[in-house]
Protein backbone atom coordinates (compact mmCIF):
# COMPACT_ATOMS: atom_id res chain seq x y z
CA UNK A 1 0.00 0.00 0.00
CA UNK A 2 2.77 2.41 0.92
CA UNK A 3 4.80 1.51 -2.17
CA UNK A 4 1.79 2.11 -4.34
CA UNK A 5 1.17 5.44 -2.66
CA UNK A 6 4.78 6.53 -3.20
CA UNK A 7 4.66 5.61 -6.89
CA UNK A 8 1.40 7.45 -7.23
CA UNK A 9 2.86 10.48 -5.47
CA UNK A 10 5.82 10.53 -7.85
CA UNK A 11 3.51 10.36 -10.83
CA UNK A 12 1.37 13.12 -9.43
CA UNK A 13 4.34 15.35 -8.75
CA UNK A 14 5.56 14.79 -12.27
CA UNK A 15 2.17 15.70 -13.65
CA UNK A 16 1.96 18.81 -11.51
CA UNK A 17 5.43 19.78 -12.66
CA UNK A 18 4.39 19.50 -16.30
CA UNK A 19 1.28 21.53 -15.68
CA UNK A 20 3.17 24.27 -13.93
CA UNK A 21 5.61 24.52 -16.80
CA UNK A 22 2.80 24.93 -19.28
CA UNK A 23 0.60 27.18 -17.23
CA UNK A 24 3.16 29.22 -15.35
CA UNK A 25 5.41 32.00 -16.60
CA UNK A 26 5.67 30.75 -20.18
CA UNK A 27 4.49 33.03 -22.97
CA UNK A 28 2.17 32.04 -25.74
CA UNK A 29 3.78 31.50 -29.13
CA UNK A 30 2.67 34.64 -30.86
CA UNK A 31 1.37 34.36 -34.35
CA UNK A 32 2.49 37.62 -35.86
CA UNK A 33 1.41 38.41 -39.36
CA UNK A 34 4.84 38.59 -40.89
CA UNK A 35 5.16 34.84 -41.36
CA UNK A 36 2.27 32.60 -42.12
CA UNK A 37 2.09 29.31 -40.25
CA UNK A 38 1.11 27.00 -43.04
CA UNK A 39 1.62 23.30 -42.82
CA UNK A 40 4.08 22.91 -45.68
CA UNK A 41 5.32 26.46 -45.84
CA UNK A 42 8.92 25.44 -45.39
CA UNK A 43 8.77 23.53 -48.67
CA UNK A 44 7.92 26.65 -50.61
CA UNK A 45 9.92 29.73 -49.85
CA UNK A 46 7.70 31.80 -52.14
CA UNK A 47 4.83 31.59 -49.67
CA UNK A 48 6.78 33.36 -46.99
CA UNK A 49 7.48 36.23 -49.33
CA UNK A 50 3.80 37.03 -49.79
CA UNK A 51 3.25 40.49 -48.41
CA UNK A 52 -0.16 40.98 -46.81
CA UNK A 53 -2.37 43.42 -48.66
CA UNK A 54 -2.35 46.08 -45.98
CA UNK A 55 1.44 46.08 -45.77
CA UNK A 56 2.11 46.36 -49.50
CA UNK A 57 3.74 49.59 -50.60
CA UNK A 58 1.68 51.53 -53.10
CA UNK A 59 2.23 54.71 -55.00
CA UNK A 60 1.40 56.18 -58.41
CA UNK A 61 3.74 55.43 -61.28
CA UNK A 62 5.16 58.38 -63.18
CA UNK A 63 5.75 58.64 -66.90
CA UNK A 64 9.51 58.56 -66.30
CA UNK A 65 10.25 56.59 -63.18
CA UNK A 66 12.68 54.30 -61.48
CA UNK A 67 11.45 51.76 -58.97
CA UNK A 68 13.67 49.97 -56.48
CA UNK A 69 11.16 48.96 -53.82
CA UNK A 70 8.62 46.14 -53.91
CA UNK A 71 5.01 47.13 -54.19
CA UNK A 72 2.16 48.10 -56.47
CA UNK A 73 2.51 51.02 -58.84
CA UNK A 74 -0.49 52.42 -60.64
CA UNK A 75 -0.29 54.63 -63.68
CA UNK A 76 -3.36 56.71 -64.48
CA UNK A 77 -3.24 58.80 -67.61
CA UNK A 78 -4.54 62.30 -67.04
CA UNK A 79 -3.85 63.09 -70.69
CA UNK A 80 -2.47 61.02 -73.57
CA UNK A 81 1.03 59.84 -72.71
CA UNK A 82 2.72 58.47 -75.76
CA UNK A 83 6.22 57.74 -74.58
CA UNK A 84 6.77 56.61 -71.05
CA UNK A 85 9.22 54.26 -69.43
CA UNK A 86 9.85 53.00 -65.93
CA UNK A 87 13.09 51.36 -64.85
CA UNK A 88 13.10 48.58 -62.30
CA UNK A 89 16.09 47.78 -60.18
CA UNK A 90 16.85 45.22 -57.50
CA UNK A 91 19.84 44.13 -55.45
CA UNK A 92 22.62 42.35 -57.37
CA UNK A 93 21.55 38.93 -56.11
CA UNK A 94 17.87 39.36 -56.97
CA UNK A 95 15.70 39.09 -60.05
CA UNK A 96 12.55 41.01 -60.74
CA UNK A 97 9.01 39.85 -61.45
CA UNK A 98 6.40 42.22 -62.85
CA UNK A 99 2.69 41.37 -62.74
CA UNK A 100 -0.11 43.16 -64.52
CA UNK A 101 -3.19 43.99 -62.45
CA UNK A 102 -6.30 45.97 -63.34
CA UNK A 103 -5.14 46.82 -66.83
CA UNK A 104 -7.54 49.20 -68.55
CA UNK A 105 -5.96 50.18 -71.86
CA UNK A 106 -7.10 50.16 -75.46
CA UNK A 107 -4.77 47.88 -77.37
CA UNK A 108 -6.57 48.49 -80.66
CA UNK A 109 -6.02 52.24 -80.36
CA UNK A 110 -2.29 51.67 -80.14
CA UNK A 111 -1.81 51.52 -76.39
CA UNK A 112 0.84 49.14 -75.20
CA UNK A 113 2.64 48.04 -72.07
CA UNK A 114 5.88 46.25 -72.86
CA UNK A 115 8.21 44.77 -70.29
CA UNK A 116 11.83 44.43 -71.37
CA UNK A 117 14.24 41.97 -69.77
CA UNK A 118 17.08 44.40 -69.14
CA UNK A 119 17.60 48.11 -69.74
CA UNK A 120 17.53 49.93 -73.06
CA UNK A 121 19.06 53.36 -73.45
CA UNK A 122 19.77 55.18 -76.69
CA UNK A 123 19.29 52.01 -78.64
CA UNK A 124 21.78 50.06 -76.54
CA UNK A 125 20.67 47.28 -74.27
CA UNK A 126 22.00 45.71 -71.12
CA UNK A 127 22.76 42.81 -71.00
CA UNK A 128 24.05 42.76 -74.54
CA UNK A 129 22.77 40.18 -76.99
CA UNK A 130 25.98 38.20 -76.53
CA UNK A 131 25.54 37.95 -72.76
CA UNK A 132 21.82 37.24 -72.60
CA UNK A 133 20.38 33.77 -72.97
CA UNK A 134 17.17 34.84 -74.73
CA UNK A 135 16.96 36.22 -78.27
CA UNK A 136 16.00 39.87 -78.52
CA UNK A 137 12.36 39.44 -79.53
CA UNK A 138 11.75 37.22 -76.50
CA UNK A 139 13.04 39.89 -74.15
CA UNK A 140 10.17 42.22 -75.09
CA UNK A 141 6.87 41.01 -73.61
CA UNK A 142 3.89 43.03 -74.79
CA UNK A 143 0.71 42.95 -72.74
CA UNK A 144 -1.45 43.36 -75.83
CA UNK A 145 0.12 40.29 -77.42
CA UNK A 146 0.25 37.96 -74.48
CA UNK A 147 -1.30 39.65 -71.46
CA UNK A 148 -4.24 37.33 -71.22
CA UNK A 149 -1.97 34.32 -71.22
CA UNK A 150 1.05 35.58 -69.34
CA UNK A 151 0.27 37.85 -66.44
CA UNK A 152 3.71 37.78 -64.84
CA UNK A 153 7.11 38.45 -66.39
CA UNK A 154 10.37 37.56 -64.69
CA UNK A 155 13.71 39.10 -65.54
CA UNK A 156 17.00 37.26 -65.85
CA UNK A 157 19.02 39.82 -63.92
CA UNK A 158 18.55 42.57 -61.39
CA UNK A 159 17.26 45.14 -63.88
CA UNK A 160 14.16 45.35 -66.05
CA UNK A 161 12.06 48.09 -67.53
CA UNK A 162 8.60 48.75 -68.88
CA UNK A 163 7.61 50.96 -71.81
CA UNK A 164 4.03 52.13 -72.07
CA UNK A 165 1.85 54.33 -74.21
CA UNK A 166 -1.68 55.46 -73.34
CA UNK A 167 -3.81 57.36 -75.84
CA UNK A 168 -6.96 57.92 -73.80
CA UNK A 169 -7.14 59.97 -70.64
CA UNK A 170 -8.49 57.92 -67.78
CA UNK A 171 -6.89 54.64 -68.81
CA UNK A 172 -4.83 53.05 -66.13
CA UNK A 173 -2.93 49.95 -65.16
CA UNK A 174 -1.20 48.58 -62.10
CA UNK A 175 2.11 46.78 -61.97
CA UNK A 176 3.16 44.64 -59.01
CA UNK A 177 6.90 44.63 -58.63
CA UNK A 178 8.55 41.86 -56.64
CA UNK A 179 12.08 40.71 -56.09
CA UNK A 180 13.27 37.12 -55.87
CA UNK A 181 16.60 35.73 -54.79
CA UNK A 182 18.98 34.67 -57.55
CA UNK A 183 21.67 32.36 -56.18
CA UNK A 184 24.12 32.82 -59.08
CA UNK A 185 23.66 36.28 -60.53
CA UNK A 186 25.38 36.81 -63.84
CA UNK A 187 24.66 40.25 -65.28
CA UNK A 188 24.33 43.02 -62.73
CA UNK A 189 24.01 46.79 -62.75
CA UNK A 190 25.26 48.27 -59.51
CA UNK A 191 22.82 50.40 -57.56
CA UNK A 192 25.48 52.54 -55.95
CA UNK A 193 28.79 54.07 -57.01
CA UNK A 194 30.65 52.43 -54.14
CA UNK A 195 30.77 48.91 -52.88
CA UNK A 196 32.30 45.51 -53.35
CA UNK A 197 31.19 42.40 -55.11
CA UNK A 198 32.20 38.82 -55.81
CA UNK A 199 31.09 37.27 -59.08
CA UNK A 200 30.99 33.50 -59.42
CA UNK A 201 30.41 31.51 -62.59
CA UNK A 202 29.90 27.89 -61.55
CA UNK A 203 31.27 25.90 -64.47
CA UNK A 204 29.10 27.51 -67.09
CA UNK A 205 30.18 28.51 -70.53
CA UNK A 206 28.92 32.07 -70.40
CA UNK A 207 30.14 35.61 -69.93
CA UNK A 208 28.90 37.77 -67.09
CA UNK A 209 29.16 41.53 -66.62
CA UNK A 210 29.01 43.78 -63.62
CA UNK A 211 28.19 47.30 -64.75
CA UNK A 212 28.79 50.44 -62.69
CA UNK A 213 27.24 53.50 -64.30
CA UNK A 214 29.71 55.87 -62.67
CA UNK A 215 33.38 56.75 -63.11
CA UNK A 216 35.09 54.68 -60.45
CA UNK A 217 38.36 53.35 -59.20
CA UNK A 218 38.30 49.57 -59.30
CA UNK A 219 40.37 47.37 -57.06
CA UNK A 220 40.35 43.72 -58.12
CA UNK A 221 41.48 41.76 -55.11
CA UNK A 222 41.08 38.19 -56.26
CA UNK A 223 40.56 36.18 -59.40
CA UNK A 224 40.63 32.41 -59.11
CA UNK A 225 39.71 29.47 -61.24
CA UNK A 226 38.82 26.42 -59.23
CA UNK A 227 37.54 22.96 -59.89
CA UNK A 228 34.57 21.56 -58.07
CA UNK A 229 36.98 19.95 -55.66
CA UNK A 230 38.69 23.29 -55.25
CA UNK A 231 42.11 22.29 -56.64
CA UNK A 232 43.51 25.15 -58.74
CA UNK A 233 44.85 24.35 -62.13
CA UNK A 234 48.63 24.22 -62.23
CA UNK A 235 49.65 25.28 -65.68
CA UNK A 236 47.71 28.14 -67.16
CA UNK A 237 48.11 29.45 -70.68
CA UNK A 238 48.25 33.16 -71.35
CA UNK A 239 45.20 35.39 -71.21
CA UNK A 240 43.76 35.36 -74.68
CA UNK A 241 44.12 31.65 -75.30
CA UNK A 242 42.88 30.46 -71.95
CA UNK A 243 39.21 31.25 -72.42
CA UNK A 244 38.90 32.23 -68.78
CA UNK A 245 39.79 35.80 -67.93
CA UNK A 246 38.44 39.04 -66.58
CA UNK A 247 38.06 42.19 -68.66
CA UNK A 248 37.74 45.77 -67.53
CA UNK A 249 35.67 47.76 -70.00
CA UNK A 250 34.72 51.41 -70.19
CA UNK A 251 32.61 53.64 -72.35
CA UNK A 252 29.58 55.86 -72.68
CA UNK A 253 26.85 53.32 -73.33
CA UNK A 254 25.30 50.45 -71.45
CA UNK A 255 25.90 47.81 -74.11
CA UNK A 256 28.94 45.91 -72.90
CA UNK A 257 29.73 44.62 -76.38
CA UNK A 258 30.23 48.20 -77.57
CA UNK A 259 32.57 49.25 -74.78
CA UNK A 260 36.29 49.48 -75.21
CA UNK A 261 38.46 47.04 -73.28
CA UNK A 262 40.81 48.77 -70.90
CA UNK A 263 42.69 45.75 -69.64
CA UNK A 264 42.49 41.99 -69.31
CA UNK A 265 43.27 40.15 -66.11
CA UNK A 266 44.58 36.64 -66.25
CA UNK A 267 44.99 34.00 -63.59
CA UNK A 268 48.70 34.63 -63.42
CA UNK A 269 48.46 38.14 -62.01
CA UNK A 270 49.57 38.54 -58.43
CA UNK A 271 48.35 41.03 -55.93
CA UNK A 272 45.56 43.58 -56.11
CA UNK A 273 44.98 45.66 -59.20
CA UNK A 274 43.91 49.28 -58.92
CA UNK A 275 42.54 51.09 -61.89
CA UNK A 276 40.89 54.49 -62.25
CA UNK A 277 38.39 54.52 -65.08
CA UNK A 278 36.87 57.87 -65.90
CA UNK A 279 34.06 56.63 -68.11
CA UNK A 280 30.33 56.96 -67.67
CA UNK A 281 30.02 53.21 -67.54
CA UNK A 282 32.63 50.90 -66.03
CA UNK A 283 32.18 47.18 -66.50
CA UNK A 284 33.92 44.16 -65.01
CA UNK A 285 33.28 41.29 -67.37
CA UNK A 286 34.24 37.70 -66.70
CA UNK A 287 34.67 35.31 -69.58
CA UNK A 288 34.28 31.68 -68.61
CA UNK A 289 34.85 28.56 -70.67
CA UNK A 290 32.86 26.35 -68.34
CA UNK A 291 35.73 24.20 -67.21
CA UNK A 292 36.22 25.94 -63.86
CA UNK A 293 34.37 27.61 -61.09
CA UNK A 294 35.49 31.17 -61.83
CA UNK A 295 35.44 33.76 -59.12
CA UNK A 296 36.47 37.41 -59.10
CA UNK A 297 36.27 39.80 -56.15
CA UNK A 298 36.56 43.53 -56.50
CA UNK A 299 35.66 46.77 -54.83
CA UNK A 300 35.00 50.18 -56.31
CA UNK A 301 34.56 53.77 -55.25
CA UNK A 302 33.40 56.91 -56.99
CA UNK A 303 36.03 59.21 -58.46
CA UNK A 304 35.72 62.79 -57.32
CA UNK A 305 35.91 65.74 -59.70
CA UNK A 306 39.60 66.36 -58.95
CA UNK A 307 40.57 62.83 -59.95
CA UNK A 308 38.38 63.00 -63.01
CA UNK A 309 40.09 66.19 -64.07
CA UNK A 310 43.50 64.58 -63.63
CA UNK A 311 42.47 61.60 -65.72
CA UNK A 312 41.17 63.88 -68.44
CA UNK A 313 44.44 65.73 -68.64
CA UNK A 314 46.63 62.65 -68.57
CA UNK A 315 44.60 60.53 -70.92
CA UNK A 316 45.98 60.12 -74.41
CA UNK A 317 42.98 58.18 -75.64
CA UNK A 318 40.00 60.21 -74.58
CA UNK A 319 37.40 57.74 -75.73
CA UNK A 320 35.34 58.44 -72.64
CA UNK A 321 35.32 62.20 -73.07
CA UNK A 322 34.20 62.69 -76.60
CA UNK A 323 30.88 64.36 -75.75
CA UNK B 1 -8.25 4.06 -4.12
CA UNK B 2 -11.12 6.42 -4.63
CA UNK B 3 -8.92 9.25 -3.47
CA UNK B 4 -6.33 8.34 -6.09
CA UNK B 5 -8.91 8.23 -8.83
CA UNK B 6 -10.32 11.56 -7.73
CA UNK B 7 -6.90 13.20 -7.69
CA UNK B 8 -6.06 11.87 -11.17
CA UNK B 9 -9.37 13.14 -12.44
CA UNK B 10 -8.71 16.56 -10.94
CA UNK B 11 -5.26 16.64 -12.51
CA UNK B 12 -6.62 15.70 -15.95
CA UNK B 13 -9.33 18.34 -15.71
CA UNK B 14 -6.73 20.93 -14.87
CA UNK B 15 -4.79 19.97 -18.00
CA UNK B 16 -7.71 20.22 -20.36
CA UNK B 17 -9.32 23.36 -18.99
CA UNK B 18 -8.82 26.38 -21.28
CA UNK B 19 -6.06 28.73 -20.15
CA UNK B 20 -6.87 32.37 -19.59
CA UNK B 21 -5.55 34.69 -22.30
CA UNK B 22 -3.48 37.04 -20.28
CA UNK B 23 -0.58 37.46 -22.66
CA UNK B 24 -2.28 37.82 -26.01
CA UNK B 25 -0.95 40.62 -28.17
CA UNK B 26 -3.20 43.28 -29.60
CA UNK B 27 -4.55 41.76 -32.80
CA UNK B 28 -5.82 44.80 -34.58
CA UNK B 29 -3.11 46.14 -36.83
CA UNK B 30 -2.88 49.90 -36.95
CA UNK B 31 -3.96 51.31 -40.26
CA UNK B 32 -1.04 52.66 -42.16
CA UNK B 33 -1.10 55.83 -44.08
CA UNK B 34 0.44 55.27 -47.52
CA UNK B 35 3.66 57.18 -48.05
CA UNK B 36 3.23 60.35 -50.05
CA UNK B 37 4.76 60.23 -53.51
CA UNK B 38 7.95 62.17 -53.95
CA UNK B 39 7.41 65.35 -55.97
CA UNK B 40 8.88 65.19 -59.43
CA UNK B 41 11.95 67.36 -59.74
CA UNK B 42 11.22 70.03 -62.33
CA UNK B 43 14.83 70.50 -63.34
CA UNK B 44 14.93 66.86 -64.33
CA UNK B 45 12.41 67.51 -67.09
CA UNK B 46 14.15 70.67 -68.19
CA UNK B 47 17.50 69.02 -68.50
CA UNK B 48 15.88 66.08 -70.26
CA UNK B 49 14.53 68.43 -72.92
CA UNK B 50 17.86 70.21 -73.10
CA UNK B 51 19.65 67.01 -73.97
CA UNK B 52 17.06 65.94 -76.50
CA UNK B 53 16.80 68.85 -78.87
CA UNK B 54 18.48 72.03 -77.90
CA UNK B 55 15.46 73.61 -79.58
CA UNK B 56 14.26 74.93 -76.28
CA UNK B 57 15.13 78.60 -76.33
CA UNK B 58 14.37 79.62 -72.81
CA UNK B 59 16.24 76.87 -71.09
CA UNK B 60 19.36 76.84 -73.23
CA UNK B 61 21.35 79.04 -70.90
CA UNK B 62 23.47 77.60 -68.16
CA UNK B 63 22.48 74.04 -67.37
CA UNK B 64 24.26 74.52 -64.06
CA UNK B 65 21.75 77.20 -63.20
CA UNK B 66 18.92 74.89 -64.12
CA UNK B 67 20.18 72.08 -61.98
CA UNK B 68 20.58 74.26 -58.93
CA UNK B 69 17.27 76.04 -59.10
CA UNK B 70 14.11 74.19 -58.33
CA UNK B 71 11.69 77.05 -58.41
CA UNK B 72 11.23 77.49 -62.15
CA UNK B 73 7.82 78.44 -63.34
CA UNK B 74 5.69 75.43 -63.99
CA UNK B 75 4.38 76.66 -67.33
CA UNK B 76 7.76 77.02 -69.03
CA UNK B 77 9.01 73.73 -67.65
CA UNK B 78 5.87 71.86 -68.66
CA UNK B 79 6.08 73.24 -72.20
CA UNK B 80 9.75 72.28 -72.33
CA UNK B 81 8.88 68.81 -71.11
CA UNK B 82 6.07 68.62 -73.66
CA UNK B 83 8.43 69.53 -76.48
CA UNK B 84 10.90 66.96 -75.28
CA UNK B 85 8.25 64.31 -75.07
CA UNK B 86 7.03 65.29 -78.53
CA UNK B 87 10.47 64.68 -79.98
CA UNK B 88 10.75 61.41 -78.14
CA UNK B 89 7.28 60.47 -79.36
CA UNK B 90 8.30 61.08 -82.95
CA UNK B 91 11.28 58.81 -82.58
CA UNK B 92 9.24 56.14 -80.84
CA UNK B 93 6.48 56.38 -83.44
CA UNK B 94 9.00 55.94 -86.17
CA UNK B 95 10.51 52.99 -84.41
CA UNK B 96 7.08 51.56 -83.73
CA UNK B 97 6.04 51.99 -87.38
CA UNK B 98 9.18 50.19 -88.45
CA UNK B 99 8.45 47.45 -85.98
CA UNK B 100 4.88 47.06 -87.22
CA UNK B 101 6.03 46.87 -90.81
CA UNK B 102 8.49 44.26 -89.78
CA UNK B 103 5.88 42.32 -87.86
CA UNK B 104 3.41 42.32 -90.75
CA UNK B 105 6.02 41.33 -93.27
CA UNK B 106 7.94 38.72 -91.37
CA UNK B 107 5.50 37.15 -88.98
CA UNK B 108 6.67 33.65 -89.77
CA UNK B 109 10.37 34.44 -89.58
CA UNK B 110 10.66 35.59 -86.01
CA UNK B 111 14.09 34.13 -85.61
CA UNK B 112 15.57 36.23 -88.39
CA UNK B 113 14.42 39.58 -87.07
CA UNK B 114 16.98 42.36 -87.17
CA UNK B 115 18.98 43.05 -84.09
CA UNK B 116 17.78 46.63 -83.56
CA UNK B 117 15.58 47.00 -80.49
CA UNK B 118 12.10 48.18 -81.47
CA UNK B 119 11.63 50.42 -78.46
CA UNK B 120 14.26 52.51 -76.77
CA UNK B 121 14.61 55.51 -74.52
CA UNK B 122 16.86 58.49 -75.04
CA UNK B 123 18.26 59.21 -71.63
CA UNK B 124 21.63 60.49 -70.54
CA UNK B 125 23.66 58.84 -67.83
CA UNK B 126 23.35 61.95 -65.72
CA UNK B 127 19.55 61.74 -65.72
CA UNK B 128 19.67 58.02 -65.13
CA UNK B 129 21.86 58.53 -62.07
CA UNK B 130 19.52 61.20 -60.72
CA UNK B 131 16.49 58.98 -61.09
CA UNK B 132 18.45 56.11 -59.57
CA UNK B 133 19.33 58.18 -56.51
CA UNK B 134 15.68 59.12 -56.07
CA UNK B 135 14.73 55.46 -56.22
CA UNK B 136 17.43 54.57 -53.70
CA UNK B 137 16.23 57.24 -51.30
CA UNK B 138 12.71 55.89 -51.61
CA UNK B 139 13.95 52.37 -50.96
CA UNK B 140 15.84 53.41 -47.86
CA UNK B 141 12.83 55.30 -46.52
CA UNK B 142 10.57 52.33 -47.18
CA UNK B 143 13.03 49.96 -45.50
CA UNK B 144 13.13 52.21 -42.44
CA UNK B 145 9.34 52.27 -42.31
CA UNK B 146 9.15 48.51 -42.68
CA UNK B 147 11.72 48.03 -39.94
CA UNK B 148 9.76 50.31 -37.64
CA UNK B 149 6.57 48.36 -38.27
CA UNK B 150 8.29 45.06 -37.61
CA UNK B 151 9.82 46.34 -34.38
CA UNK B 152 6.40 47.52 -33.29
CA UNK B 153 4.90 44.11 -34.02
CA UNK B 154 7.64 42.20 -32.23
CA UNK B 155 7.61 44.41 -29.20
CA UNK B 156 4.00 43.70 -28.36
Amino acid sequence: MRVMERTFREQLFFLVLCLSVLKGDSRYIENNEISKDELFSFFNSELKREIPEELMYRRPLRCLDMVAVEGQFTFTAERPQLSCAAFFMAEPNEVISVEYDNVDIDCKAGDFITVFDGWVMKGEKFPSSQDHLLPLYERYVDYCDSGSVRRSVRSSQNVAMVFFRIHNAGSSFTLTFRKHINPFPCNVISQSPEGSYTMVIPQQHRNCSFSIIYPVEIDVSEFTLGHFNNFPKRSMPACAESGDFVQLLGGNGIDTSKLLPITDLCISFTGPTHMKIGCDNTVVRMVSSGRFVSRVSFSYRLLDSQELQTIKLNNVEDFCFNN
Amino acid sequence: MKLNVLMWLAALLAVFLPHPADCRPDDAPASRRPLLPRPLLLHLGEEFSLRLGGGVGSSSAAPALLSSSTTSSSSSSSSAVNRALLQLTQRLLQARAEQQEEEEGEEEEKGKRSDEPPISLDLTFHLLREVLEMARAEQIAQQADSNRRMMDAFGK
